[in-house]
């Protein structure tokens, strides 16, 4: 390896796409393929409905678990993260507030667990929990989950950021009041630093790291597509909503191809992409000595990269 | 005698404390009643899930809430108070 990619290391591969056209079995298979180069390589299921552990015979869970000497598996536990999250944060609450407006909150703290987009938070908090505890790894394969969520996943940051700068303009022109307020009153003493200014300030540096994480050049998209109407609609559309939020497709898996079939026309729509083929497996592809079988006899597919 | 003109020379430095205290007050009563309704429409654009308003991404307000409980206080009493406004505003501008 040489000086240059040990510096961008880990690479971030996601895997998206519609349901059911390959994501778990094209990360999978990338994942070992990488795993035998030999790269280090750690791959996620970022799907709320693992299979994983199906395609790999075998049980996973939030901790890593090795499949062989350079591969490990990570199930992404979305309840674990909201529940760790909700709990964390009453604990500050106890912490800042009077006793008996803490008590009141209580009441309402206990409807925001089943508040709308606290799933995708949750992926966002394990995404960046992953990417502290396995920086040294070579390679992390994300297997995203449908559309939906993972648009919302990958538009999180970009959202968040348009809210926290709005903020803390109306935070920093009520902080520049207080000062005038205190200057005059009790001339001389400063006034305490604002926390929620801080506060607002961290999370947006927090966040522009994360925007420039999947902007950069070690986070490549890989959308998975069957070579039908559906899923190449589909694929076309989140191309679309993943370019307005300037993120780019990387690469297109064709999954599931019959022998000699023709993907012309999704070669041509998709000319900026390098494209991968996949052949379909009619024995289907479970179990680690498969999966290595497989990339055997089709080494030509993952070749590119 | 001098002590006399001491005890004078303090009560007089005190009552133009007083004054100046008095005065400064005055001069930033309305710019605190601003901060206050500042301090409010933060409050609700943070918070405003608590009294049915529409908010930003949910996790933001959860970031935010364990250090806003000042800004709780206030939403919570304006709610309160809501149904007299003009009441506020002339209290605001001294009309009695």
């Amino acid at each position: 390896m040489n000086i240059d990619e040990t510096k961008m290391k880990p690479q971030l591969l996601f895997f998206i796409g519609k349901g059911g056209v390959g994501k778990s079995t094209s990360s999978a298979l990338t994942s070992v393929y990488l795993a035998a180069k030999p790269y280090k390589t750690l791959l996620v299921s970022m799907d709320p409905a693992h299979n994983q552990c199906d395609i790999f015979e075998r049980d996973f869970s939030e901790k890593p678990k090795k499949v062989s000497e350079t591969l490990m598996v990570k199930e992404v536990n979305s309840d674990f993260w909201i529940e760790k999250y909700l709990k964390d944060t009453t604990n500050q609450i106890k912490e800042t507030y009077r006793y008996e407006s803490a008590f009141n909150l209580q009441n309402y703290f206990n409807v925001l667990q089943f508040s709308p987009g606290l799933e995708e938070y949750a992926l966002l908090l394990a995404f960046q929990d992953i990417l502290q505890k396995y920086g040294d790894q070579d390679y992390i394969v994300f297997d995203m989950a449908p559309t939906a969520l993972t648009l919302r996943f990958f538009s999180l940051p970009f959202i968040t950021l348009i809210w926290l700068e709005e903020l803390l303009t109306l935070r920093s022109q009520i902080y520049k009041k207080k000062e005038i307020i205190s200057k005059i009153k009790i001339a001389g003493i400063e006034i305490e630093q604002d926390r929620v200014k801080a506060k607002l300030e961290s999370l947006i540096g927090n966040y522009e790291n994360l925007r420039q994480q999947f902007l950069s050049d070690t986070t490549r998209v890989n959308l998975v597509m069957n070579n039908d109407k559906l899923s190449f609609s589909e694929a076309f559309r989140i191309r679309q909503k993943l370019s307005d939020i300037s993120i780019a497709i990387d690469r297109i898996v064709i999954n599931k191809l019959a022998r000699d079939e023709n993907t012309a026309e999704i070669e041509k729509e998709f000319s900026k992409q390098k494209i991968g083929k996949l052949r379909l497996a009619p024995e289907g592809l479970t179990g680690y000595t498969m999966l290595k079988n497989y990339i055997e006899a089709h080494t030509e597919a993952f070749e590119e990269r | 005698m001098k002590s006399l003109i001491k005890w004078i020379k303090a009560q007089f430095v005190e009552a133009f404390k007083i004054s100046d205290e008095v005065m400064r007050g005055k001069a930033v009563e309305t710019i605190e009643h601003e901060v206050a309704e500042l301090d409010n429409i933060f409050g609700i654009l943070v918070l405003g899930a608590f009294i049915g308003i529409p908010s930003p991404p949910i996790h933001i307000t959860m970031e935010l809430l364990p250090l806003m409980d000042k800004e709780f206080d206030i939403m919570l009493d304006k709610v309160l108070t809501a149904h007299d406004p003009l009441g506020h505003l002339f209290s605001v501008l001294g009309i009695d």
